[in-house]
């Protein structure tokens, strides 16, 4: 069983955890062009690599930063927003 | 004093035992020969007791100016005076629920019609379970992924994770006793799913008196 360990509720099985993309800084909405949205909304950056990324414990509702290994899936820490990355 | 119906009341109305209606509810005390079954591995509907949820960043000290004692730590709970129980559910989410001889949760739903900046009230129409018995590892072993024996229950554990896919809240209030609680509308799927095994375990439903 794959394991991934929550911030605040411990370690559970990958089961309980959703992925929500790579952590990206979100354009103002108010400022913003069209085209930088669109590049937002759409382009995401695929390459394999070390990523941070929006991860949520289901059960909890509880959303977190994992900064995982993309391309071995290697979960190398986890941490809420806001903690020291 | 409104009507209430249990989320599990379908699958215990065909039972035959006896029925007192608590809190407006119509809820199952006993089951002939229920005694026994408690013994080794039961389950029973306590979804009549009152509850209260509250969240937001401002919800401890919130609690607090209203008398509670509220867990410190994340993920615990302590009991409340004359029987209820008062849980911490993450960093700053609350679950209150009352004993029959406690109204702490009707009092917070009045209070709340006025509330601070930062505290949220959380409606609570949960299937509220317990599981007693010696054999209750034997039926988490099959349903949910938690190693129960790692923790301590002397730190007053709140587990939060899914059981057979649905998510639910678990305390293990003594090693032959849990409660569970869950989101009303899975409360059926998730009773149906328990009492099928637990029956094969050699279990069985039973009443409420027993348990509280």
């Amino acid at each position: 069983m794959k394991l991934m360990t929550c911030p605040v509720n411990g370690a559970r099985s990958i089961s309980e955890f959703v992925c929500a993309g790579e952590v990206r800084p979100i354009p103002d909405p108010n400022t913003t062009n069209d085209l930088a949205w669109g590049a937002f909304v759409f382009h995401c950056n695929g390459a394999a690599g070390i990523k941070q990324e929006w991860w949520c414990h289901t059960p909890s509702d509880t959303w977190f930063i994992a900064e995982r290994n993309t391309q071995t899936d290697e979960i190398l820490r986890t941490y809420l927003w806001g903690e020291v990355a | 004093m409104m009507r209430r119906i249990s989320p599990n009341h379908d699958r215990l109305q065909s039972l035959s035992g006896t029925w007192r209606d608590i809190n407006g509810m119509p809820s199952l005390m006993s089951i002939p020969g229920d005694e026994q079954t408690a013994a080794h591995l039961g389950i029973a509907d306590l979804s009549f007791l009152t509850r209260f949820g509250v969240k937001g960043a401002g919800a401890a000290a919130w609690l607090e100016s209203r008398d509670l004692e509220v867990p410190d730590r994340p993920n615990t709970w302590r009991s409340l005076p004359d029987g209820g129980i008062i849980a911490r559910l993450g960093l700053t989410e609350f679950l209150i629920e009352d004993s029959l001889h406690s109204s702490f949760a009707l009092r917070l739903a009045e209070a709340c019609q006025h509330v601070p900046d930062r505290v949220y009230p959380v409606l609570r129409q949960d299937a509220a379970i317990v599981l007693c018995g010696t054999a209750i590892p034997d039926l988490l072993q099959q349903t949910c992924s938690v190693h129960f024996q790692s923790f301590s229950l002397n730190d007053h554990p709140v587990i939060l994770t899914l059981i057979v896919g649905v998510s639910v809240t678990i305390i293990p209030i003594a090693p032959d006793r849990y409660r569970i609680w869950c989101d009303g509308t899975f409360g059926a799927y998730l009773w149906e799913t328990l009492a099928t095994i637990v029956q094969e375990l050699g279990g069985g439903v039973v009443g409420a008196d027993r348990l509280i």
